[in-house]
């Protein structure tokens, strides 16, 4: 029901909206903390902004692994599908 | 010639005078926190008055210490807007260009808490310091925001270096949000202090051993308190009241560098331009 390719564009939104970022500069291989200069205290905002998109608790330890805009892709279609299993 | 010989002595001297400094501050700290310290802790109620205490003891040596500089002729210094500092409660945040600006900051602003680099409390020297006066140790996320947050509701000032470390020469600067996060979660005024050092003096990588070619003059600024309030309008995200107040931080304190720096002290027309490498 979700496309990466849709998942991908409303991460970009968040992204853009939550850090003032350049939707130019939001690519899947832009490294989160290096790249987008997103600290530990925005990457909770984050989190909580998903939290809200997919509906589902989200648990930080979910995103401990996450270093680059794909990594996020990946995290929330991987949250969506266990909302259709569950 | 002669004046060569003059500033080469000069410089042995404060190249000595230096190393005399941090050699009096580790054993002086070391001293205080086996003595004074914990008489103090012993002698008050309870931890927050022992705090206090330590607070004010370890204001009085920083002068001290200071002034132990000025006297062996490692540095000279002016003062601004001091007055400024006394306020209760406020969030003072510094840029941070050497390696004794929390001296200085310490020594000039009363009852103040300071967040200072985690390592230190892997210092020997500095290590019982900072844990005496209750200092708080920089790290990543909502905690430290949190602590320092609460710190600044109870009255006290917080001191913030939100470089996080010492600024890189020649680079702009490059500042952290986490002072602006805690100025938005406790909806303290912040005050910003600009440090200025005409020479690189005990800057991020060098040698303490290193001095400059001339004596360095520090310029300390106060600042007008920045209401943080009002970078945070109803309905805004806190990651973009965040990034706009310290973007305005980033702005004033480059800003106040280069009306310093433009300007050296004790330079007058007839001066020469500074060239350092002539005097190596």
């Amino acid at each position: 029901m979700h496309t990466e390719q849709e998942i991908f564009e409303r991460v970009r939104q968040v992204l853009v909206e939550l850090f003032e970022l350049s939707p130019d500069s939001i690519v899947l291989d832009a490294h989160l903390y290096t790249d987008l200069d997103i600290d530990s205290l925005d990457a909770i905002d984050l989190i909580l902004e998903l939290k809200q998109i997919t509906g589902r608790k989200v648990q930080p330890e979910q995103f401990r692994h996450v270093r680059t805009v794909r990594d996020v892709v990946v995290a929330v279609r991987e949250l969506m599908q266990n909302e259709t299993a569950a | 010639m002669e004046t060569r010989f003059r500033n080469r002595l000069d410089r042995g001297s404060r190249r000595f005078g230096t190393g005399l400094s941090f050699v009096t501050f580790g054993l002086g700290g070391t001293l205080l926190s086996l003595t004074l310290f914990p008489f103090l802790r012993l002698i008050s109620p309870n931890r927050a008055e022992a705090q206090r205490r330590i607070g004010a003891a370890m204001r009085r040596s920083m002068g001290r210490f200071i002034w132990f500089m000025k006297s062996l002729g490692l540095l000279t210094y002016e003062l601004h807007g001091l007055e400024r500092l006394e306020r209760p409660g406020q969030l003072i945040v510094a840029n941070h260009p050497t390696l004794i600006d929390v001296v200085f900051m310490v020594w000039l602003t009363p009852d103040a808490c300071c967040v200072v680099k985690r390592a230190l409390w892997h210092n020997p020297a500095l290590r019982w310091p900072v844990i005496w006066a209750g200092y708080i140790p920089n790290s990543e996320g909502a905690q430290l925001v949190e602590d320092c947050a609460r710190i600044l509701k109870s009255g006290r000032s917080l001191l913030v270096f939100p470089e996080g470390t010492r600024s890189i020469p020649g680079q702009p600067l490059s500042l952290k949000r986490g002072a602006a996060q805690v100025a938005l979660a406790s909806g303290a005024d912040v005050l910003p202090v600009t440090i200025v050092c005409d020479v690189p003096f005990l800057t991020k990588g060098s040698r303490w051993y290193r001095v400059p070619a001339r004596r360095p003059h520090f310029t300390i600024t106060v600042g007008q308190a920045i209401a943080a309030q009002r970078y945070a309008p109803a309905g805004e995200a806190n990651s973009i009241a965040a990034r706009h107040l310290t973007a305005k931080l980033a702005t004033h304190f480059s800003r106040g560098i280069e009306a310093v720096m433009r300007v050296p002290p004790g330079a007058t027309l007839t001066n020469p331009p500074e060239v350092q490498s002539a005097s190596l």
